[in-house]
Order: C-alpha cells, then sequence, then structure tokens
C-alpha cells in the first residue's frame, strides 16, 4: 500500500469529534447507575467471558431465532452493515495518519471498496425493514403500542432515520471523491460509483466540502446520541453479554437465610429480604435491565402475556431500568417499584417457564428478578397469593403441598403388586426413585408412579424409595418466594438422602429433578439426578425393557419448560415414543421444544389462578389439539394435572387423552416379561 | 387497647390419629400440629383490631410444652408477647376447669378485649370464652362473625343467628367475643417476622393443677367405628309398612 491513502482532517473536526464524544461519556454514565447494586459473586473465567462476547455479543448468535423470521433478517442487515462501517471507519482512522498502511487497505482496494458499499446497503435496508415493521406491519407486542414510557420516537424510529440518513451521506461523500479523484477501481465502491456518474464533475467539486462535513457532522451527532436511543444497546448489551455467567444462567440463586437467621448482627426491621428497590438487585440484575432493547422477545412468547395476564417480561425489566434511573440519574421521587411500577399480580402471573430467558438476544433472566421480587412479597410482607397461602402452610406442617399426611406418602402402592422397598430398609441400591408428591398423593399421578413402579421392577432394577422420609423438594415454594421454607425442606431431604448410599436419583417430575440437580448443590447436595425418561430410553435402547408397538394412537409430546428448556432434555421423550409407536402417529405441535409453551403450572402457579386472560393450560391444549393427535404426551406431574384439567373443560374427554410417557411406555411393556 | 386472643394447638385433621393404650391420650408420634382453626382467625381479627386502633395483643395458651410451636407463630405474625400456661402432667383437665386456670392466670393483665375461637377443633366445648366472661364479669359475644370499633371502649359486633339471621350488637369493655371461621383472612407468617418473634417476650407458667377440683372426668378416648348401615326394604307398600314396623318396635326398640 502507498501513503497516498492519507488525507487531511480539519482541525475543527477534531475539535467537534472531541465535544460529541464527550457528550456521549456524559451519558454513558447510566451504564454506572448499576453501582448502587448489591454485589454478585461469580466466578469470572476470561475465556467463556470472551466467547460470550464474541458470539452472542458481535455474532448475534441469539438474535437470530426462527421464531423471528422477518426481525432475525432485519437485524443481520442492521448489525453486520453497522458492523462492517465501524470496521471501515476504524480503518480509515489509521489510514487517514498514514498509520499502518502498508497493513491496512484504502477505500480504492477493491475488495474493501466492495464491502463497504455493501455495508452501507444493507444498513439502509435493515433500517427500512426496521421502520416497516415499526410503522406499518406493527406487532402489537412492540413498546409503543403497549406501554408508555418505553419506546421514544427518537429513541426508535428516529435513530433509524438517523441511520439511514448517516449511509445515505457516506455514500454522496464516497461518491464525490470518486468523481474527483476517479481511481481505476471506482467500480468496486459500486453504490457510490453509480451516484458519481449522476452528476457532472464541477458540481461534485463544488459539493465536496459540503458532503464531507455533512457527514462528519450527522456521524458526530450519531455518536453522540448513542447512549440516549436504541443504539445504547451496542454497548450495553454487549458488556451485559460479556458479563454473564452462562453456566448458571437463569438459575435461582440461594439466599443462605439460616446464616441470616443465626447472624446475631443482622438488623431485622431493616434488612431486604428479596427485592422491594433497585438498590436490592445485584449490579448484575440492574445490568441486565439497563442492556434490555425492548426488543418485546420475551413479552412475545410469554405465556402469560399471551394469555391476556397482566404480566410482561418486558415491562418487568425495564421497569427497574425506569425507577432505576429515576433513583440515581434524574433524582426525582417516583412510586415504589413494586406497588407502583410493578403490581403484585404481574409478579405472581409468571409460571418461570423460562421462555423469555430462551428468546432474549442479550441474555436476560427475568426469572431469578422476578423471584426476588416474589421474595420481598412473602418473606418480608407475607403475602404470598392467597389461594397459594394454604399450600405453604400445607407444606410447611406436612410436607406436602396437597396437606395429605405424611404417613400416607406411600399409600398409592396398596393398589400395586408391587411393593417398592424403601432405602429404610434396604440401605444401598443402585437408584433412588423419588415418587415426589404428586406421585405420592395426586390420583392422577399416582397411576405414572405405578407406571414406574412396573418398569423398574420389570427392568429387574436395584431400586428403592424413601418412602415416609421423603418430602417436598420446595420446588413449588421457591419460586413462590418462600425460600425459608424450601431451604428447610432441601435441608431435610438432603439430611434424609446422607443416611443412605445410592448412585443415582430417578424422578418422575421434573420440577424434583430441577430442585435436587441444579438447586441442592448450594445447600451441599451433590447427587446424579435423571428424569424418568432418560432411564426408561436407556432401559429400551440396552434391551433390559422390551416394549412392543401395540397402539395405534397419534402421540403429540407437549415438553414441560423444566425437563426441556430448563434442563435440555428434548430428545428422550421423543427416542421413547418411537419405540412404543409407529413414527408416522408422533406429530410434533408447531411449537416444540425450546419454543415449546407452559402448561401453565410452573412457579407455584399449581396453587393458585390468576383470574385475568385466558387459561394458560387451556391454550397449551388446543395447540396439542391443533395437531389433530389423539394423545398428548407429557412427562411432568404438573402438566399431567394441567392437561387432563384443559381436556376436561374443554370437553375433550373422548377425543383427546393425556398420558405421562412412563404410562405409555407401562403400557407396552411385552406381557411375556 | 389491650386485647388477649385464647389459642390452642389442635392435631391437623390430615394427621393420623392413634390413641394410646391407656385409652385416655393421643399418640403423639407422627401428628402434625397446628393452631384451631377459628383461633387463627381469633388471632388475625386481634391483629387487624391492633393495626387500624392500637394497642398490644397478647396470645395465651393452655397446653403442653409442644404448645410452644403455635405460639411462635402468633408472635411471627405480630402478636406483641405471650402467656404460656404450661400442662405439665398430660391428664385430661374439663372445659370448667380450663377456664379457671386461664383466668386465674391472666386476671391481672386487665385485658380490655378477650378473643377466643369459637370451638376447638379437637374437643369442641364451645365454651371457653363464655365461662371466662362469667369469671371475669365480661360482657360477652359468640358467633362474631364481624367487629367494629364504636368508640375507645365500645365494639360493635355482628353475630350469627339461625337460618341466615344476624344480629348487631353493642358491649362495653372489658368484652369476651367468640369468633366465628371465615370472618377475615389470616396472614401468613413471614420470615421478618419469624425472626422478629425471637425477640418477643413470652411468660412461661409451669401449672400445678393440684388446686382444681376435677368436675368431669375421661372415661375412654377411641376412634368412632363405622356403624351405619342402610338396609333396603322392598314390597309391596303394606309389606314394607309392616316390616318397618316390626324393626321400629323389636330391633330399634323405639315403639
Ligand atoms: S418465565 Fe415464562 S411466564 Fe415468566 S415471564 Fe418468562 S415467559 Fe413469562
Ligand atoms: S428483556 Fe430481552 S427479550 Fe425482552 S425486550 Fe429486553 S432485550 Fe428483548
Amino acid at each position: 500500500m502507498n501513503p497516498e491513502h492519507s488525507h487531511n482532517v480539519p482541525q475543527l473536526f477534531y475539535i467537534f469529534a472531541l465535544i460529541s464524544m464527550f457528550y456521549m461519556a456524559y451519558n454513558l454514565r447510566r451504564l454506572f447507575t448499576i453501582q448502587i447494586g448489591k454485589p454478585d459473586s461469580r466466578p469470572f473465567n476470561f475465556l467463556s467471558q470472551l466467547y460470550n462476547s464474541l458470539s452472542f455479543g458481535v455474532g448475534q448468535k441469539k438474535v437470530y431465532s426462527k421464531r423471528f423470521t422477518y426481525a432475525s433478517i432485519m437485524h443481520f442487515l442492521i448489525g453486520w452493515g453497522f458492523i462492517e462501517l465501524v470496521f471501515a471507519t476504524t480503518v480509515d482512522f489509521f489510514t487517514a495518519r498514514g498509520w499502518f498502511t502498508d497493513y491496512l487497505p484504502g477505500f480504492d482496494t477493491p475488495w474493501f471498496a466492495f464491502i463497504n458499499d455493501t455495508g452501507g446497503i444493507m444498513l439502509i435496508a435493515g433500517c427500512f425493514m426496521a421502520l416497516i415493521r415499526r410503522h406499518y406491519i406493527k406487532p402489537n407486542i412492540l413498546p409503543q403500542n403497549n406501554f408508555s414510557g418505553r419506546g421514544t420516537f427518537l429513541g426508535d424510529s428516529g435513530i433509524l432515520f438517523f441511520l439511514i440518513f448517516l449511509s445515505i451521506g457516506g455514500f454522496l461523500t464516497e461518491a464525490s471523491r470518486l468523481a474527483i479523484e476517479n481511481p481505476i477501481t471506482a467500480h468496486w465502491s459500486w453504490v457510490g460509483y453509480a451516484i458519481s456518474k449522476t452528476t457532472s464533475l464541477s458540481n461534485w467539486i463544488y459539493l465536496k466540502p459540503y458532503m464531507w462535513w455533512g457527514h462528519a457532522i450527522t456521524s458526530l451527532i450519531f455518536i453522540s446520541l448513542i447512549p440516549m436511543t436504541k443504539m445504547f444497546h451496542v454497548i450495553a448489551a454487549i458488556a451485559n453479554i460479556t458479563l454473564t455467567n452462562r453456566k448458571k444462567h437463569g438459575l435461582i440463586k440461594s439466599m443462605n437465610i439460616s446464616e441470616i437467621m443465626e447472624n446475631p448482627d443482622s438488623d431485622i426491621e431493616n434488612i431486604s429480604l428479596g427485592a422491594s428497590n433497585v438498590k436490592d438487585f445485584s449490579w448484575k440484575q440492574l445490568l441486565d435491565s439497563v442492556s434490555c432493547t425492548e426488543c418485546a422477545r420475551c413479552s412475545s412468547v410469554c405465556p402469560a402475556t399471551r394469555a391476556g395476564k397482566p404480566l410482561s417480561p418486558m415491562k418487568i425489566i425495564t421497569d427497574i431500568r425506569d425507577k432505576l434511573y429515576s433513583e440515581t440519574i434524574n433524582n426525582n421521587k417516583t412510586d415504589d417499584l413494586i406497588g407502583g411500577f410493578i403490581s403484585e399480580t404481574e409478579l405472581w402471573s409468571c409460571t418461570t417457564c423460562g421462555a423469555c430467558m430462551e428468546e432474549c438476544p442479550v441474555l436476560i433472566e427475568h426469572v431469578p428478578t422476578i423471584i426476588d421480587m416474589r421474595r420481598h412479597l412473602v418473606l418480608s410482607e407475607g403475602k404470598p397469593p392467597t389461594q397459594a397461602k394454604e399450600s405453604l402452610e400445607k407444606t410447611m406442617q406436612n410436607g406436602n403441598p396437597w396437606g395429605f399426611s405424611k404417613e400416607d406418602r406411600l399409600k398409592w402402592t396398596e393398589q400395586s403388586d408391587f411393593k417398592p422397598p424403601t432405602l429404610e430398609e434396604k440401605n444401598e441400591v443402585d437408584i433412588l426413585y423419588w415418587v415426589g408428591c404428586a406421585g405420592s398423593y395426586d390420583p392422577r399421578n399416582q397411576n405414572i408412579a405405578l407406571s414406574m413402579l412396573k418398569i423398574l421392577e420389570t427392568a429387574d432394577i436395584d431400586y428403592a424409595v424413601l418412602g415416609k422420609e421423603e418430602t417436598c423438594t420446595g420446588d413449588s415454594a421457591r419460586r413462590l418466594g418462600e425460600e425459608y421454607l424450601f431451604e428447610t425442606l432441601a435441608k431435610q431431604n438432603i439430611e434424609t438422602m446422607s443416611k443412605y448410599k445410592f448412585n443415582k436419583i430417578v424422578a418422575s417430575c421434573p420440577h424434583c429433578m430441577h430442585t435436587i440437580l441444579n438447586e441442592y448443590p448450594d445447600f451441599g447436595g451433590n447427587y446424579e439426578v435423571v428424569h424418568h425418561t432418560e432411564l426408561i430410553e436407556e432401559l429400551i435402547s440396552t434391551g433390559k425393557l422390551k416394549t412392543n408397538i401395540n397402539s395405534d394412537e397419534t402421540i403429540t409430546f407437549h415438553d414441560p419448560c423444566y425437563l426441556g428448556r430448563h434442563n435440555k432434555i428434548y430428545n428422550e421423550p421423543r427416542n421413547i415414543l418411537k419405540k412404543v409407536t409407529n413414527i408416522e402417529n408422533i406429530i410434533e405441535m408447531k411449537e416444540n421444544k425450546e419454543s415449546s409453551m407452559c402448561c401453565g403450572a410452573g412457579g407455584g402457579n399449581m396453587w393458585h389462578e390468576i383470574n385475568e386472560g385466558e387459561r394458560v393450560n387451556v391454550n397449551r391444549f388446543n395447540q396439542a389439539m391443533e395437531t389433530g393427535a389423539t394423545t398428548v404426551a407429557t412427562a411432568c406431574s404438573f402438566c399431567t394435572i394441567m392437561m387432563d384439567d384443559a381436556m376436561k373443560v374443554t370437553g375433550n374427554e373422548n377425543t383427546m387423552k393425556v398420558q405421562d410417557i412412563a404410562e405409555i411406555v407401562s403400557d407396552s411393556i411385552e406381557s411375556s416379561v | 387497647m389491650k386485647i388477649c386472643v385464647l389459642i390452642k394447638q389442635v392435631p391437623d385433621k390430615d394427621s393420623k390419629i392413634r390413641i394410646n393404650s391407656d385409652s385416655k391420650t393421643i399418640d403423639s408420634t407422627n401428628i402434625t400440629n397446628i393452631i384451631n382453626e377459628s383461633d387463627n382467625y381469633a388471632l388475625e381479627e386481634a391483629l387487624l383490631l391492633k393495626e387500624k386502633h392500637g394497642g398490644e395483643v397478647v396470645v395465651c395458651t393452655f397446653g403442653n410444652e409442644s404448645s410452644n410451636g403455635i405460639i411462635k407463630t402468633a408472635l411471627a405474625k405480630g402478636a406483641d408477647r405471650g402467656i404460656f400456661i404450661i400442662n405439665t402432667k398430660p391428664h385430661y383437665i374439663d372445659i370448667l376447669n380450663v377456664a379457671k386456670i386461664i383466668t386465674d392466670n391472666i386476671k391481672s393483665e386487665k385485658f380490655d378485649i378477650i378473643l377466643s375461637g369459637l370451638q376447638s377443633d379437637d374437643s369442641g366445648n364451645c365454651q371457653l370464652g363464655l365461662l371466662i366472661a362469667e369469671m371475669l364479669n365480661t360482657s360477652h359475644a359468640s358467633l362474631v362473625m364481624s367487629t367494629e370499633m364504636i368508640d375507645d371502649s365500645t365494639i360493635k359486633v355482628k353475630q350469627e343467628l339461625e337460618s341466615g339471621w344476624f344480629q348487631w350488637t353493642e358491649l362495653n369493655f372489658p368484652t369476651s367475643l367468640t369468633i366465628q371461621s371465615g370472618i377475615n383472612t389470616p396472614r401468613y407468617a413471614a420470615l421478618r417476622g419469624i425472626m422478629m418473634a425471637k425477640n418477643k417476650p413470652v411468660e412461661k407458667i409451669e401449672l400445678d393443677i393440684s388446686g382444681y377440683t376435677p368436675f368431669l372426668s375421661l372415661e375412654k378416648l377411641y376412634i368412632p367405628s363405622k356403624s351405619k348401615e342402610t338396609q333396603f326394604i322392598n314390597g309391596a307398600p303394606e309389606e314394607i309398612a309392616s316390616t318397618i314396623v316390626n324393626i321400629l318396635a323389636n330391633e330399634i326398640k323405639v315403639l
């Protein structure tokens, strides 16, 4: 390369550039409002943080979602067009000063010229797509239509016009340069070249300084405005993504209640249990809120929002941001976060299904944040949802939310020929079968537990149950914000299990599985835990369990949130179905696997109902009906209850069957065995 | 305003009740103990009155050591202090003597209002609040469905009468009211309350029952056995009539 790349930049430009940078930096203070948050201890792993920032940040991995095709293409064009232009500007910054010119391309280097123009066109096209979407297609979930205070004209549409203006300015500046310098590779700058042919050389000579200054000034204004518009996510979202701990993404953090209770220095009157204001969140949770791009993907997929419940995960996150800014940079008195910005019913509507976190392109963790606010309501104020209160009290008294006697935990086996041994009798086994409260007490789920007994016995597994020693894992309690009860139950179960030897736990309910597998380690309980579908698949594939295809039901599988999204078990249940029915009889719902819609029972919603809006279970059941299948298969205690209920309320007892995978397998076990 | 709430520990109705071999006591292993249902409403009513009009809520129970749990729960929900009369011997004590025992231990407190549940889920005497009212010479009302303060020393209550009738009554302090279940929505014991309860005072009184002469004695505790049997009588009207007469005269012996 040669030094003629370098060109003179007027001194005045630097003065303007400094002002613009300064203004941008000043507005970046919104990023630092997160300092008021609590500490968040997390392992910092340089490589994984770098990976986050490159793949999910710059690489926009999660932006490209099959559920949002239009928006994905749109963002691809804007995102990569923009990144290309930032790259071009950076190269220009160096070459203009004559630095590294031996290594860097110049504007007339053919490939560089080509990608720069292509980048500009992508950016313009993407911005147009965005404008069309926002003002013509108008998905009703986009902020400006739904919530005041979110989305401003300048921040959302204004910045798009700005970007278009900026790109056009770039092309015109380029065209004038090409017309005047007329390099032999000019045609590689395909857009600028075409424009340069539209008028005479003398006109271009006259226009060039205006073009240059026009473009320079718009660029500087753009930079200074970044933190105040949607473009802020380029900084905030990448920071957030980079700092995300993906291993623990979406997991609820423990509070260490016993430590708080035993600490004589705890200021009980003023201690914050859970989060009632922005200061009670960790800096990372606040960074989450600051970096929300208001893309509304979370709310578009949220089963509660879709059912017309008073919850929108985007609103929750952006409300926290509003409150954060009003307490910090704006310094004005506003309503309380809970009760003012966010209502209690909003918080109680969440089923913790995780659909929002699955779709959020900037890796925001809605569920732990919602749970923190629920903790405040329950632990500080004693205000769980009225209907759920009873189930919490019963769990505390009887170790199960139904409130049946602890002594009746094995009553379900009275109906069976198989009597499961208990660990108390055997002391040491290969597999501990975790029946769960639903399996023990709910008549519908007892049948699933009975099917599991048949499977375990048929496959000659060395197993046992805990029987009367088993107590609720605390899934619902924790998700209802009752961390004290959860911690008590977790410790009790861990203590019970520590008396015995077993290799792994098989749970029938994904909620039990998730809690023991992912949440008990915080209390010193580390176990290998699998779901019954994982065990059954293994038994079938190793030939320990022989099944027949003896039904011509068409089956659609409903992915339970805590099996699928929360634990990534998608294939095992499907593989099992392929062994017990003909492949052509398995029909997928449109929303399946990671896009599966919740049955409505998670997050403690099993124990209370938000009356507003439609019933989530009926909505999901109707999706199953749409497939034309004759059986909806599930693999979760709550899902079975919810689907069963929806089947009855919609009057489909004769058209649809609701079955757990274990029941289907148990029905198809070869009778000769 | 000083409010006393009388609470009692009872076995949860979902617990498996077993009777000890002495046929006089309940086997307490595997029993979940809870606060008596209507007492829980009485406690909530007291807390609501205090929240609205100020004052002090004192919970009082008479029971064995394990009753400590319900006192703690009541304090966690917001009661200010507890009076725990400990019955060291698990003897049956009749309701008249229970009333005397409680009266003897609370009379010096000079409560303005004494609230208790309408009846206990285990023995179901429905008398305690009224006996105490007699002994302390206070006004009283039972089956209270709602309360409303009129002035510093008068309370208006709605009482349930038969067949959908209600009665409003104004009572002067001191008063003893027995509360019907369902009058309010009892609150949940928040962790903050549980933590605060640790520093609230509980006066423990070990009871010497020798000074009380039993009025009733307990013969035998037993679980009711299913004895209902339905007998179908078929035939012509006259046949049926004569069979019934026969049964009434010879089997049930009422004719
Ligand atoms: S977890 Fe599910 S219900 Fe809760 S906010 Fe997210 S999408 Fe909505
Ligand atoms: S929370 Fe995530 S998915 Fe929801 S609007 Fe914000 S950025 Fe989009």
